[in-house]
């Protein structure tokens, strides 16, 4: 019986995080019983503002950042790779999607209901999902069920059964999806913007009655393979655990995952010149969604602190933005109109939406034109600037309050590649915004002509 | 909605020794200011930040007859201006100082807060006494009522009438509380809001808005001392008006005496959708019954080990979807729901008599105790996830407390959903769905013709 060494001093560290009265807490029994050689492992801690983040790569080669926090019983944990829907096959769109959805249903000698079942006994969730450019799981479980929740996930990730009942199953829900999201408004929006704007990019690729039909356990089985591998998961953890609890863990996890597979590599999208007028989706209802969107800044972009500053006076802001406060307090068009700035791998957008009854459609068009004509035209004042200074680092504190968030922070930060001490610069860049630089990014982003408009509904007074 | 708790300690315990004593530390404490404003606290020291909530214990269940959705456009105007801050001050403050803020109507009460670090926190509570107290309703016929009216208008056609699900509910669970204030919906119907004035705002303000009608509820890196010294300070200034009507509206919603057909077609509905709401139960009125009843609904149609969905969606492959649950955390009794979708080549009536059959079948034979104890420990482990989010705490403890409810009642949660026996929570289920009751069968179907 031995414990894992710690190095680099981080023995103390660590222990002070966990358990304040108890020096070097020996791990669970059971997960010693796992540790057959004496792997060395290192634990780096960043004393950050918001956490203190453990970073380590287990024995078993798996790099994760943990955040130890006794208070609570519970333990959240996000896994994430690098690879998703982007990666159907031509004809075979709903493959990830099909993977994801199988991932909790049977492992091993448990069937559908036996696993579900297993997670209710365990009060455990697990449960992954997969959008362009990412494939993620994730799962809350109580510290007292850590190590059997942990092998239940192992089974998931070495010997998933995909077995016809529940594939058939994901494949009736998705032809009722398909139905369905003919009439729902953002999905209309969403897909005539993307046949507007890249037609042709795998970010525009949907699923349709024939690609799902045309989908089998056994390619959902290689996709699988294909998408979650070891050498590309990263992995975020918060709770009443420590490093030497958590690795061997982890490693059980990963086990049964291949080490490592080939991703298609994916065109980035340069985006056209907006369309000249508005794109009109015909659905009927009382209310017009009017959607915006135009080229926006990648986060490695040196003005993307600088557009981040001003989009909170433009939408980003509630109430204290500036679309808001016309189109809702002044005029009472709308119950919410917002803009944000958008990042993925191959497309960076700057886009914004809203509803309206359908009388005034034509009304809040040119109010949403007016407002981004004044920012060209006049850039923010340097009391707006404040504000948004002011809000955007003085509420940051409050995405670290729980374990969830600060899990799903840190695993935003490791697949955009911000850096470890990401959370600790991140305010100090956002008090360097100038006005000149804000002024300037509203020139060259926020003309109304850069933006491409839908609207879904029955709009009046559109020409 | 109630899902908290102090147990299930032991596996903590173990790890980390100290941890029983940070327990400790998180239990709630509540206390009266001499105005009557409740206090309660709930510490979490994890993140140097609070919740701030104010409570008041009115809600749309307090309109008179033809001025529905008031407590709702109220709650609005509360964000505009007092004799101390400027038209839109009180957020331009809040969001300056780094807080998010928002507020919720329901039925029942009505809920303002701003999330903050902690130095903030004494400057939310100047604010929102500031607006206990010295609300200014501008009465311009074309001013700021007028346009947040409007707003409210848009709020509604976006949650409601855009939505055909929503309209269907709207028709059945003012069928199933016909007669009773919660007949018509938190939002109100759309020809009386239109109606409503600046004067019905401030009658409705002078009414009800009050520190005795209120409750403090403060999550987060405090301890009681520093709240109640802070709070003292602010809400323990204002008077307390001494003609807050405290008489609520609340009564026992009487059983549905027959059985009624609700059939909403829309040329947005691609995939049917079927449910039966019954006359069901509420924690405040009937608590032990209503955990037993959220306890076999859970067994009986509550996710994909349920009995309903392994027969009806995985064995027979009639619904593509299945679910039952009941509404028991409004004051009064709401609906218990039995809900199903259609898989292609079944119809409604089909599904209908295939769903009713089963639940007859489940019902006859009784539950096991292993699914059971499943069920009842799944609710109380919510308890435990639960307390990982500050706002979710502060909602549960001012929620129950609005109610008229107690801390106690939120701390024994877990133990008493715990020990609700198997015979507990099929007699509750025989209840409700029993041969002698009757339901509101709702139907969601695509218009003729479709798009």
């Amino acid at each position: 019986m031995t414990y894992l060494k710690l190095i680099l001093g981080a023995a103390t560290a660590i222990v002070l995080t966990a358990c304040a009265s108890e020096p070097l807490p020996p791990p669970a029994p059971e997960t010693l019983v796992e540790t057959v050689t004496e792997p060395e492992m290192v634990v780096h801690v960043h004393k950050g503002d918001f956490a203190e983040i453990q970073q380590f790569e287990t024995p078993g080669g798996v790099s994760v950042w943990l955040v130890s926090e006794p208070s609570i019983p519970i333990l959240s944990l996000e896994m994430a790779w690098k690879g998703g829907e982007t990666s159907d096959p031509e004809g075979l769109e709903g493959l990830s999607d099909s993977v994801v959805y199988n991932m909790n249903e049977g492992a091993g000698d448990l069937d559908s209901l036996a696993f579900q079942t297993r997670m209710e006994e365990l009060n455990m969730s697990f449960g992954c999902s997969t959008g362009n450019d990412w494939t993620s799981c994730s799962s809350s479980m109580l510290i007292e069920n850590a190590t059997h929740a942990m092998d239940l996930i192992a089974s998931a990730f070495a010997a998933p059964r995909f077995d016809d009942g529940p594939f058939e199953r994901f494949q009736r829900e998705s032809l009722i999806g398909i139905k369905q999201r003919e009439t729902s408004p953002n999905w209309l929006a969403r897909t005539a913007m993307a046949n507007a704007l890249y037609p042709d990019h795998s970010y525009a690729r949907q699923t349709r009655v024939e690609s799902i039909s045309a989908l089998t356990p056994a390619l959902a089985r290689e996709q699988m393979r294909k998408l979650m591998v070891k050498d590309r998961l990263l992995v975020t953890a918060v709770g009443a655990v420590t490093p030497e609890v958590l690795a061997p863990m982890i490693d059980k996890a990963a086990e049964g995952l291949p080490e490592t597979s080939e991703i298609d590599v994916v065109a980035d999208i340069t985006l056209p010149a907006a369309s000249a007028v508005p794109i009109l989706v015909d659905l009927p209802q009382p209310q017009s969604l009017v959607s915006f969107s135009a080229p926006g800044l990648k986060r490695t972009d040196p003005d993307f602190f600088t557009a981040y500053v001003l989009n909170y006076t433009v939408g980003g802001g509630g109430f204290e933005s500036r679309l808001m406060k016309t189109l809702r307090v002044e005029k009472g068009l709308t119950y919410g109109i917002y803009t944000s700035l958008s990042n993925s791998d191959h497309l960076d957008t700057w886009s914004g939406g809203g509803q309206t009854k359908n009388e005034s459609a034509g009304e809040f068009l040119a109010g949403i034109h007016d407002e981004l004509n004044q920012f060209v035209a006049d850039g923010v004042t340097p009391e707006e600037l404040d504000d948004a200074k002011a809000y955007l680092t003085g509420s940051y504190a409050l995405g670290f309050d729980s374990n969830a968030k600060i899990a799903d922070q840190m695993m935003g930060v490791r697949q955009e590649e911000l850096g470890i001490d990401y959370f600790d610069t991140r305010n100090a860049k956002i008090n360097a915004v100038t006005l000149g630089d804000v002024n300037r990014v509203a020139k060259d982003y926020l003309s109304p002509d850069a933006f491409t408009f839908v609207i879904v509904g029955e709009p009046e007074g559109i020409e | 909605m109630k899902r908290i708790i102090t147990g299930g300690l032991l596996a903590l315990a173990l790890l980390c020794p100290g941890a029983m004593a940070d327990e400790a530390a998180w239990a709630p404490k509540t206390f009266t200011l001499d105005n009557g404003m409740e206090v309660v606290v709930v510490p979490d020291h994890r993140a140097p930040v609070v919740t701030h909530m104010v409570w008041y214990k009115v809600g749309a269940v307090d309109e008179a007859e033809g001025k529905s959705g008031l407590a709702h456009l109220f709650e609005h105007v509360m964000f505009k201006e007092t004799e101390n801050l400027g038209p839109e001050e009180f957020t331009t403050i809040v969001q300056r100082n780094g807080g998010q803020l928002n507020a919720f109507t329901s039925w029942d009460y009505t809920a303002y807060f701003e999330r903050v670090a902690k130095p903030q926190l004494g400057k939310m509570m100047e604010l929102e006494a500031e607006r206990m107290v010295n609300l200014k309703i501008n009465d311009d016929p074309e001013g700021p009522f007028i346009s947040e009216r409007d707003v409210v208008k848009e709020e509604r056609r976006q949650r409601i009438e855009n939505n055909p699900g929503a309209i269907l509910q709207e028709q059945v669970l003012s069928t199933l509380w016909k007669g009773h204030p919660y007949e018509i919906t938190v939002i109100g119907l759309m020809d009386e809001v239109a109606a409503l004035t600046p004067e019905d705002g401030m009658a409705f303000y002078e009414k009800y808005y009050s520190p005795e009608n209120a409750i403090l509820v403060v999550a987060g890196d405090v301890t009681p001392d520093e709240v109640r010294m802070l709070a003292e300070a602010t809400y323990g200034q204002i008077e307390p008006t001494g003609k807050v009507d405290g008489t609520r509206k609340w009564a026992p919603v009487p059983l549905l005496t027959e059985n009624e057909l609700i059939v909403h077609a829309d040329p947005k509905v691609r995939q049917p959708s079927w449910s039966r709401y019954y006359s069901g139960l509420s924690q405040s009125r009937q608590r032990r019954e209503s955990y037993a009843l959220d306890v076999g609904l859970s067994v009986l149609g509550g996710g994909m080990t349920s009995r309903l969905y392994q027969a009806l969606v995985e064995d027979e492959q009639v619904a593509i979807d299945v679910n039952t649950y009941a509404w028991t955390t409004l004051h009064d009794e709401g609906p218990a729901i039995i809900s199903a979708s259609p898989v292609d080549g079944v119809s409604l009536d089909e599904l209908d008599t295939a769903v009713m059959a089963m639940v007859r079948d489940i019902l006859a034979e009784g539950f096991t105790d292993a699914e059971v104890v499943r069920a009842r420990n799944s609710l109380a482990a919510e308890a435990i996830y639960g307390r990982d989010s500050q706002s979710a705490m502060a909602n549960t403890f001012g929620a129950t407390l609005a109610l008229g409810g107690t801390v106690d009642q939120i701390l024994n949660y877990p133990d008493a959903i715990r020990s609700i026996t198997t015979d507990e929570a099929i007699a509750a289920v025989r209840k409700v769905f029993g041969n002698d009751r009757h339901y509101i069968e709702a139907e969601l179907v695509p218009a003729e013709g479709g798009i």
